[in-house]
């Protein structure tokens, strides 16, 4: 009798979690099919045309193509320097280690406006003009501290010595690299490859100081929402926010498929 | 002097150290080793973990190089040669088989890796399960879902596919629970015999070296304290060490008498000991007795050395019996071991109190 009740107030507890969470979501979903320019509920009369107009608008699919552009020059620097980084981060002892190891973790926990704001003084002082090529600089002194850590959970499961096998039994150092070490490396490239792209295709603080005259989809709906606003905003809100969803998921897919190859 | 060799044939040394000594941050791992292997041989080095064992094998297999002295192959000095040009293999603890590859592919691996094709790599490697008897339907089983003596026959197939002139072995059975063990210490010896190839084992365990080896080497910080044949090994150690490494052994220590006798130090009494072996004259000694060279004495049986004690234990070791018997009395008190074959046992409710005797020649003398 008291199992069930402590059952239904775990049920319940969770249930509020999920709404709570995701109905601010469905709102912005909901207002995107609203009819009227403005904002308001209940919805008296729905439509698809605000959806239609923000996928008909230049202006609008040159932002996308920044953001896109810039998760993408994000992603694959990050990876890069990233896994170099993971392998100095867990793999190799040497001198200074443990100082490494924490001066790149620290740029996840500045405040980003700060960062953003330093950055932009930064890009000034040497006088370099901002504009979506900065951003991708500023993107990756937050996101590859955060990639490191992905990839360094994967170094840490490895065994050192299948590395010296292969090269005992004739591998030079890059057959080491792409026979061994790349392929039981996947699974964390592959989640510090999503996290990177995600992370940099949503963040707001360190674009506004660094796109200059370009623009990020966060940055278009801060904008919008400050003055401007149609329901075009919670469309494209939807829209970064599905394509966000659905990146997760098929990418969530495939690393299950590497992890599952890698180390069943 | 510590080399020694059959009489009649010295083969070629296939692998020679001199002097090979390494250094980490000021700590000697392995100070001033000289040894010859011999082409087709199963040398063990055998010691207790910090011995500099597994230093010694990276450095033979080119995972480290030697701070000093020198390791030459065919009489080439191959001190800085790395491991993927050396014509060796070493079979790791770990084994370090490939997680992401099948059973098949780790060991065409080598093979791959020299570029031969894959119709001939996979004929090698089903080759190669056939000499180490893993069955042909494992070639494209997941190498992690092989039970542990399978993965010590894919990591030995694997190494065997890279054709080394040596193969070291990283003490790769010590992860096996007892059985398993003894049953793939006969086949490592079978599969030395059937190829043919160099075999330097590590392990700290001497009795799997007893089985497998040909020549034992037993390693004491750093140094190699004795190189011989296993009945060497066991039969001549060159002191307390090496005597007590490879079994247990009853120790008494004497003192050098007048009348060519000695007395005992440790135990009461006076004793015939054999001159050491190596002609060392000494005034202090240690004379070591096996468990199994001591018997006891019944009326009118005779020894050359005799000792009075009483029987407080006895265990049973299968086909054989241990007792151990207090002699000596106050701070003299000593236990001392006797081994005997079942049949030969103390009937029940024999009298404890006993004599033990043994022959000078069953006895050896140790100066350290």
């Amino acid at each position: 009798m008291k199992h069930t009740r402590t059952n239904a107030l775990i049920w319940i507890w969770t249930l509020l979690v999920i709404v709570v969470i995701y109905l601010p979501i469905l709102c912005g979903a909901l207002a995107s099919f609203n009819k009227s320019r403005y904002f308001g509920f209940p919805i008296k009369i729905y439509a698809t045309e605000w959806w239609q107009k923000t996928l008909d608008s230049i202006e609008i699919g040159m932002i996308v193509k920044t953001s896109i552009l810039v998760a993408l020059l994000v992603t694959v620097f990050s990876v890069v320097i990233a896994t170099c980084g993971a392998l100095a981060f867990a793999r190799y002892d040497w001198k200074g280690r443990r100082l490494f190891q924490k001066l790149i973790i620290l740029p996840i926990f500045f405040p980003q406006p700060v960062l953003g704001l330093a950055l932009l003084l930064g890009f000034n002082a040497v006088g370099i003009q901002t504009s979506w090529m900065t951003a991708v600089f500023a993107h990756m002194v937050w996101i590859v501290p955060v990639v490191t850590l992905v990839i360094a959970i994967q170094v840490y499961g490895f065994d050192p010595a299948l590395e010296e096998a292969a090269f005992d039994l004739g591998c030079s150092r890059i057959q080491v690299l792409r026979e061994v070490t790349l392929p039981l490396l996947w699974p964390g490239i592959w989640s510090g490859m999503l996290f990177a792209f995600l992370l940099s295709w949503s963040n707001f603080p360190l674009s506004l100081y660094t796109t200059g005259a370009d623009s990020t989809i966060p940055e278009w709906l801060y904008a919008k929402m400050v003055a401007g606003y149609t329901p075009m905003v919670p469309a494209l809100g939807t829209m970064a926010t599905l394509a966000a969803a659905v990146l997760l998921l098929v990418g969530g897919l495939a690393g299950m498929l590497l992890r599952r190859r890698a180390a069943a | 002097m510590l080399q020694t060799t059959p009489a009649g044939d010295t083969p070629k040394p296939i692998l020679q150290l001199v002097g090979v000594r390494k250094t980490f941050g000021g700590f000697n791992a392995v100070e001033g080793i000289d040894l010859d292997v011999r082409e087709g041989e199963f040398l063990t080095i055998v010691g207790p973990s910090g011995s500099g064992k597994t230093t010694l094998l990276r450095m033979l297999a080119g995972m480290d190089t030697p701070t000093e002295g020198n390791i030459t192959l065919h009489g080439e000095l191959i001190n800085d040669m790395p491991p993927n040009k050396r014509p060796t293999c070493l079979v790791f603890q770990s084994l370090a088989l490939f997680p992401h590859k099948s059973v098949g592919e780790n060991i065409a691996f080598p093979l791959k890796v020299k570029g031969v094709d894959a119709a001939t790599r996979k004929a090698r490697a089903l080759e190669l399960m056939r000499v180490v008897r893993l069955p042909e339907n494992y070639y494209d089983k997941n190498v992690m879902k092989c039970s542990g003596g399978e993965r010590q026959r894919v990591a030995l197939a694997r190494a065997f596919a890279y054709d080394p002139q040596v193969l070291f072995f990283d003490e790769p059975l010590s992860a096996l629970d007892y059985k398993l063990k003894k049953a793939l210490e006969k086949e490592l010896k079978d599969l030395h015999r059937e190829t043919g190839k160099t075999f330097i084992y590590i392990t700290h365990s001497l009795e799997e070296a007893m089985v497998m080896s040909d020549r034992i080497g037993v390693m004491r910080a750093g140094r190699l304290v004795q190189v011989g044949t296993p009945e060497e090994i066991y039969g001549a150690p060159v002191d307390r060490f090496v005597s007590e490494f490879v079994g247990e052994v009853n120790t008494i220590k004497v003192k050098r008498g007048t009348d060519g006798t000695w007395d005992g130090v440790d135990v009461p009494g006076r004793f015939t000991v054999r001159p050491p072996q190596d002609g060392a004259t000494l005034d202090e000694a240690f004379v070591v007795i096996r468990p199994e060279y001591m018997r006891f004495l019944g009326p009118g049986d005779t020894a050359e050395n005799r000792i009075e004690g009483t029987v407080y234990n006895e265990y049973s070791l299968g086909s054989r019996i241990q007792y151990q018997i207090r002699v000596g009395s106050g701070a003299g008190e000593k236990v001392m071991l006797v081994e005997l074959s079942r049949s030969r046992a103390l009937p029940p409710g024999a009298d404890r109190a006993v004599t033990l005797g043994w022959d000078a020649a069953d006895a050896f003398t140790l100066g350290s």
